[in-house]
Order: structure tokens, then sequence, then C-alpha cells
């Protein structure tokens, strides 16, 4: 038990003292290697050296001061990213207005939550952490690594690029046409809510560049009159960016015929890169998606909680698959992201889904998604060194993770895991309270896109399961 | 006849002259001897003595001389005098919020008031003079106090008073010392809901005061041409803190929260004093480096029951895994107590804030401070008295007992911070207030 207690110290030094971004360097030997985009490599290592993969091959012989791992008859893998979470979020509704694309969830980020440790104790190295699915155009989505025990700005995912999220039928026309009286109150107005305020984006951006240009011209003399002034709009600024391309979109959706109409609308305002969120019913409209370049990140088999969600397949993610749609698996929830390789292996069990496609829609699809495929979502020499360790084949119902590093860095390591791996301890709070569960009381419905905004949905005569 | 009248006004203005200094002159002097006096920087005097005269203190020591015309009052050598303490940022008197609230036709735009945007609002003109804290806080030491106002994400301007119960209305000192901002939401269903909402409003808050502020300059600057911008009480209240002549109280207490604020400091550019800060020390150092005091809050966390219990009946087994869970939340309460004492030692600038802290929690939580927060008694009064002054601009008038600084202190029938420790006298800009001894079991 003494050993336990050091480890326990150990561990919280390590987090107080290491924190933001450091970076590790660790030999993995001997062990099966599931690359993702290079096929599997039986006793094989892997060299990881201050963050970045640098060696894969045979006899690869630790640098002075790099610690070894013996992965003989283990499974390496790259860490799982989770293209839909809500994990380690302050408030993820800023659910008010129908439109709020200037918060960001980067201002949203509780760097304490216990479920980033319990997510990498699931092979998870990074999170796609979402807005909520309240309001047609939400706020800014952050992408964060699992650096337990960094700081908010230590969690980011350093250059990934910026994304935002869209959500179309019930929740935005439930919240504000149903609740609020405004503006969306149908499929129709969720699609002209969109529309107007594309469209006010981009009168806004002429008129401020106008005034910009008059303002240099007058500040130069070149101008009698001085400009009235136009405020800067945080607001439509974001959509500007999105119109732009700078901004990639993730849109909460589930019918295929919003799906359809949202790659209409994209279309005529020329945004490109974007993903389909939940997207139930996007097997319907499979070859139209492939066809316009859109992406998917779905459940494995969960459906059913309300109307919009009855029509629903657990072959979704398969058929999306087979008809060249990138498509990945997402947990939108705190407990299924610690195990969302059995998610992927659904793809297997029902679809017949090849178990590396599988694989795929874990790692290097929710990475393509995200923008962030050059940097992590397989083992390649150059990406870095996120990897988790497996003492069995991932999609094994029995197989576990062992350890999961970061950056080269351990984060998880299941001989080391003390009962209580709390980073920020309240005073106030009892042992009973804090050694709780919340997914004991929640289920899989905690943390997920309408945190915050239930009561919407409570006060209209509707209850969220599990609420 | 011209001439004349100037004569007349000119003896006039002689007579006034004289009058009024010659009045001021025959103001008589108080003081208090064989007192024991205890200055901000943690001296005593012993058996000294403290003259004031016109609201200024004259003469503090042992053995100085006191003016014939001074009314004295004798200590017996057993009562303690202190300088007054100030409250950085108080909510007494403050209109409670109104908890009733519609939601607005448009919830995403539901204009200033309701969203909690108010920064043009003053304390000075809302205060409730019936407030029972204006009445028992002179009673605790208080003599002065930057007032707020309750609400939520910009509450109103803070105004400095002397603090006097009813009279309190008539000692306002300075108005506007700052602006008090938190991440508090706007009530019920109204925009911003969250913090990262209030985030956004604050950029576009200062987006547009800025945009307000430069068409005001452009239709100053033109004689024709140019339409006239439209008055915006809430965005020209904002001007001051943009130009950094104001500071902004941000109440704030988690780290996260604290560096959120250092986001928008970076980005927006204003001066901030952080109010309540329990968590400040984990941002001791970046605190110290962009030169943020800190007002503390001793709003401490209730100690854990268990610490108190002995090895009892109702909890017969101890497993390990409690052990560890007790050992972490001690030292989480530990950490949480010596907040102030860390921040001192960082070389942050802490003073004091109640704010919304029940005054009768006062003087027991000093007592915890000075206990297991690893403060020593001047510690503690330096907080409260020039720590706070200097943090408000005021560190060369109030603060401390010395010559030539506004007569602010407090004769109490103990050191203050004793347990059964009684305020007997307030003097509060020169005026004394004497209250009734509450019966002592001793």
């Amino acid at each position: 038990m003494k050993k336990l207690l050091l480890l326990l110290f150990a561990f919280c030094f390590t987090l107080t003292t290491g924190f933001a971004q450091e970076k590790g360097s660790v030999l993995i030997k001997d062990g099966n290697l599931i690359t993702i985009t290079n096929g599997n490599m039986p006793n094989t290592d892997l060299l990881i050296e201050d963050g970045v993969i640098t060696q894969i091959g045979n006899d690869i012989t630790a640098p002075r001061g790099v610690e070894t791992v013996d992965a003989s008859g283990k499974y390496v893998m790259p860490g799982i990213i989770d293209a839909h979470s809500h994990i380690s979020g302050v408030d993820i509704n800023e659910w008010t207005n129908p439109v709020t694309a200037e918060v960001t969830m980067e201002e949203s980020i509780n760097p304490n939550d216990i479920n980033i440790y319990w997510a990498l104790a699931g092979g998870v190295t990074s999170i796609h952490l979402m807005h909520g699915s309240a309001n047609v155009i939400g706020g800014q989505n952050e992408t964060l690594k699992l650096r337990y025990g960094s700081d908010m700005d230590g969690l980011r995912f350093e250059d990934a690029p910026r994304t935002i999220k869209f959500a179309l039928g019930e929740n935005p026309t439930r919240v504000h046409g149903q609740g609020f009286d405004v503006q969306p109150r149908t499929r129709m107005g969720v699609e002209q809510v969109i529309r107007d305020h594309f469209d006010a984006a981009i009168d806004y951006q002429r008129n401020r560049r106008e005034y910009l240009d008059a303002k240099e011209a007058y500040d130069n003399g070149n101008r009698s009159t001085p400009p009235v002034p136009v405020a800067k709009n945080e607001r439509l600024e974001v959509l500007v960016d999105i119109l732009e391309g700078e901004v990639l979109v993730h849109t909460h959706s589930y019918r295929a015929d919003e799906i359809t109409m949202l790659m209409r609308v994209f279309n005529d305002y020329g945004i490109e890169d974007y993903t389909f969120q939940h997207a139930n019913e996007a097997f319907k409209v499979a070859p139209e998606l492939k066809k316009n370049g859109a992406y998917t990140s779905v459940f494995a088999d969960w459906w059913a909680y309300k109307f919009e969600v009855y029509y629903s397949t657990a072959y979704n993610a398969s058929i999306l698959n087979a008809n060249g749609v990138k498509n990945s698996i997402n947990s939108d929830s705190g407990e299924l992201i610690r195990h969302l390789n059995h998610e992927a292996a659904k793809a297997v069990h029902y679809g017949n889904t090849s178990k590396q496609d599988a694989l795929k829609m874990i790692t290097i699809n929710p990475a393509t998604q995200l923008g962030i495929d050059e940097k992590v979502g397989s083992l390649e020499v150059g990406k870095h060194g996120d990897v988790a360790i497996w003492d069995g084949h991932p999609l094994s119902i029995y197989s576990k993770t062992l350890k999961t590093y970061v950056d080269g860095k351990k984060y998880f390591d299941r001989a080391e895991d003390a009962d209580d791996m709390r980073l920020k301890v309240d005073a106030e709070q009892d042992f009973d309270e804090a050694s709780g569960r919340w997914y004991n009381e929640n289920g899989r419905h905690s943390e997920t896109c309408l945190r915050g905004a239930e009561i919407r949905f409570s006060k209209q005569g509707m209850k969220l399961q599990g609420n | 006849m011209k001439k004349t009248a100037h004569i007349t006004v000119l003896c006039f203005a002689f007579l006034l002259m004289f009058a009024s200094q010659g009045w001021s002159q025959s103001s008589p002097a108080e003081a208090f001897k064989n007192v024991t006096i205890h200055t901000a920087d943690g001296k005593t005097i012993k058996s000294g003595a403290i003259v004031w005269r016109n609201g200024i203190i004259t003469n503090v020591g042992k053995n100085i001389d006191i003016p014939f015309d001074a009314y004295v009052r004798d200590g017996g050598d057993s009562l303690h005098v202190y300088p007054g303490f100030i409250d950085g940022h108080a909510l007494w008197g403050s209109p409670d919020i109104d908890e009733d609230v519609e939601t607005p036709d448009e919830p995403g735009n539901p204009g200033y008031v309701r969203a909690g945007i108010q920064p043009d609002r003053k304390a000075s003109e809302l205060l409730q003079t019936e407030s029972k804290s204006l009445v028992e806080a002179p009673k605790h030491g208080f003599t002065t106090a930057a007032l707020g106002l309750k609400g939520q994400m910009l509450p109103g301007q803070i105004d400095l008073f002397f603090i006097n119960g009813k009279n309190t209305e008539n000692l306002l000192l300075e108005q506007g010392v700052g602006i008090t901002a938190q991440f508090e939401e706007a009530q019920g269903q109204a925009y911003p809901s969250t913090t990262m909402g209030i985030m956004s409003r604050f950029r576009q808050l200062f987006n547009d005061a800025k945009a307000l502020q430069q068409q005001e300059q452009y239709f100053a600057s033109v004689s024709s041409n140019y339409p006239a911008p439209k008055q915006n009480k809430v965005l020209e209240a904002l001007y001051p803190v943009m130009d950094k002549q104001q500071p902004i109280y941000f109440v704030v207490d988690t780290e996260e929260n604290i560096e959120r604020i250092f986001m928008l400091q970076d980005e927006l550019g204003f001066e901030v004093v952080i109010v309540s800060g329990k968590e400040a020390y984990k941002q001791a150092e970046e605190l110290k480096e962009r030169n943020i005091p800190v007002l503390a809050s001793i709003d401490l966390p209730e100690e854990p029951k268990w610490r108190s219990e002995k090895e009892d009946e109702d909890h017969p087994e101890i497993t390990e895994e409690m052990r560890i869970f007790r050992d972490r939340q001690e030292e989480a309460y530990k950490a949480d107590i010596q907040n102030i004492a860390k921040m001192i030692d960082s070389g942050v600038k802490v003073g004091f804030a109640s704010n919304g802290l029940d005054l009768a929690d006062f003087g027991k939580n000093l007592t915890v401070l000075k206990e297991e927060g690893d403060l020593k008694d001047e510690h503690i009064l330096q907080m409260l008295t020039q720590s706070t002054a200097d943090i408000l601009g005021y560190g060369n008038q109030l603060g401390n007992i010395t010559e030539g600084r506004i007569a602010s202190f407090t004769i109490f029938s103990k050191p203050f911070i004793e347990e059964k420790a009684q305020a007997l006298y307030s003097v509060t800009d020169g005026n004394l207030i004497e209250f009734e001894q509450e019966s002592s079991e001793e």
C-alpha cells in the first residue's frame, strides 16, 4: 500500500511539475504494430524521440537515457481520436441564440476533468471538444490532446485547424422555435437561418473592409471626410472565416433530407470541407456525400432517443465506408469514449467492414476530419508519438489499454492506476461524493451535446433518456 | 459706484477667508491617550496618544503634546487602536438582484440591462442607506469601503465611501474607483448564458465602444456632413476602462478563470484588480509579472468534518483509499487557507474584499487565517489596511495611523484578532461613533 501511495504522489508530482506540452521519448520493443496506413507489422520496434516517431523497424536500440518498454505479445496502435466529445468542457451550450459563432470551446476547457484520464485509459489521445447542438450555428470547437495535468493551453492541439459546430433538425427548432418562438421553427427555417447569416456575413465583410479602407485613406490625408465606423463583429467575423474556408464545419444532423439540404447550401456558398456528425440516415445518401467530398462521424449503434433518430441502423458506418465516404465513429459521451475500440468493432460485427477500415474510423479518419491527419492517426515516422499499447487486439472485447502516450510522454499506465487520480481536490467535497462515478448515475447520457440546454427539452414535455 | 462695489466684494471675501480660517482653527482637536496604537506596519506604541483635528491625524506617539483645546478620552492603557479596516470591494447597501425575471422576446438579444451589462450604474446612486451592514461594518473595524453592486457580468461602478451607518450616503470619497466585472451569466434564459459567451460579449462591447468613441471623435472634428453618433451610456461608461484610466475589478476565483482574464487583458488592454481570488495563489507568478493586485476573499472553505471528529464509532473503519483521500482533502484545505500567504510570499500585492462575505464570519475566519493560514497578526492587519489603501490608490491618505493621514481608526477592547475583542469607538474621517458595549461573560 505504501508503494501505491508513493506511485500516487510520484504521479501527482509529475502532473504538477511537468505540464504544458512536455514531450517524451520511449522505445517500444517487439510489439504487434497496427500502423493503420501501412498494414500490421508483427514483432516490430517503435522509437519516439522528443514527442515524434523517429524509427519503426527491427532491432532498434534505445538512445542513451531513453526508456525501453517491452511490448512482446502486445498490440501497439496510434492513439484513438474522438471526433465528437464534450468531456473536459466547462459549458457546452451557449444555447440562447440561434447563431453563436463567436463563442469558442477554446475558452470553455476544464483541464481538471477526470474524464480525460478515463479516456486515456481507453487509449484515446485526442478529442474534438465540441460546442453543443442547441443552435443552428453554435460555437467553435477545440481539438485537444489529452495531456492530463496540463493547463487549458497545454491541452490544445497546436496548429489544429479551427472548426465550428452547426446543428440541424429537432434540437435547434425545439430550443428556439418552440421554446422561444423565434426562427427556426422548422427545418426550412434552419436552412434560412444559415443562408441569412452567410448573406449578412458577406455584407458585413464588404462594409467593414470599406470602412477600414476609408479610415486609412482619411488618416493618410487622402480623404476629406471621416468615415462612419463599422464595429468589428465577433459573430460575423467567424462566419466570414467559414466562407473563406478557414474553419471546418461539423454539423449535428440525423436525417437524409437535411444532410442533402446542407450540402446544397454549402455548394451555393462554396464551402468545401465539412463533416456530418451523428448522421444516422447518412447511409441513405452515401453516394451524394461521396460526390460532395463530405465526411461523416457516426455512432456505432445509438439511436431512438428522439423522433428524428428512429430510422437508424448499425450498418450505417459500413455502408458509408463501402461507398467511399470517409467515416469516423465517435462517442459524444464520457462513457463511450472509454471503449471506442468496441464501437469500431461493431462495424466489423454488423457490416463486415474490414478490421483495418474499422480501426481507421477511430484513428486516421477522425484525424482527417479534424485536419490533423498529417500529425496523428497512424504510426508513421515523423508523426506525433501518440500511441497506446494494448494487451490484445484492440477490436477484441477482452482487450485493455496498458499504457497511453501523448507526444511520447506516458499519461496512463494501468500498472500505476491508483484509486484517486483527480487533479484538483475540492476541500469541501467528502469521500462519498468524490469517489462516486457520474456514469453510475447518468450512464452514457452524461457529457453529451445537450448539456446545459436540457431544460429546454424538459420544459417542452420531452425528456432525454437518463434525464 | 463700480469701484465701491468692488471694494465691498473684496471686504466680504476677506471676511469670509478669515472667518473660515478662524472657524477651522477653532474646531477642537480630539484625542485618545493611554492607548496601545497598532500601526499598519505591525509596530505598536504602548501608552500612546493620538490626536486629530478636522479629520486629519495631527500627532501620534508616546509622550506627545496634546493641544489644550482637545477633547481627550483616556484609554487607561487597556484599549487598542488600529487603522480603520478598508474593504476593497464590498456589496453593502447594494440592492439585491431581482430573481424574478422574464424571458426576453429574443433571448439571444436581451438588451444590456437584461444581459447584466450595466457599467453605467453607480453604487452611490443606488445605495440602500438602511442596510444593516453599513451599521455593522464599523463594529468590525471598517471605516472605509469601495462599494460595488450585485449583478451579473458588469454590475456597475464602484464608489469609495467612509462607512458610518445611514450617514454613509453623505460620506462619498470618490466615485468610480473602478468598475466591477465577473463571469456571471445573464439571469434565466438570456445571452450570455456561459463563460465563453461572456468572453465574447466582452470583446463585442469593447468593439462597439471603440467604434462609438471613434464616431464621436470624428463628429467633433468636422463641421458638417457627418452623422451624429447615437448616445449610449453603457458603451460610454467603458471609455475610461479602454483608456486605462479606470481599472476593472474582476471578481474571480478559479485558476482557469484568472487565466481567462489574462486572455481578455492581452486582447483588450485594460487595467485589472482581482477581487476574491480564492485560487489566485496558483497564478501568483503571472499576477506579479502583470502587476495585478488581489483584493482577497477570506470566505474560507469549511473544515473537513472528520478533522474534528475523534476515532468515532460512526466510522470505525478507515480504509486505505479513504485515508489517501483524506490526506489529499486536507492538503487542499490547507492550500485554500494559505492562498493569501502564498501570494504575499510571491510578491503579489494583497488587500481585502468582503465581496458578499457575511460580516458575522469575519472575525472567525481571521482566526483561521492566523492559526492555519500562515499569516501573522501584522500580515492580516497590513492586508486590511495599508495594502487595500494602496490598491485603491489611497495609500498616502488612508490605511495607517500616522501624522497627516485621514483620521479613520477603530478602538478595540483587546487586540482585534482576539476572541471577544469588541470595537468601542470608530473614528471615520474624523467623526467619532461610540458603540454600546455588548455584555461580556468575563
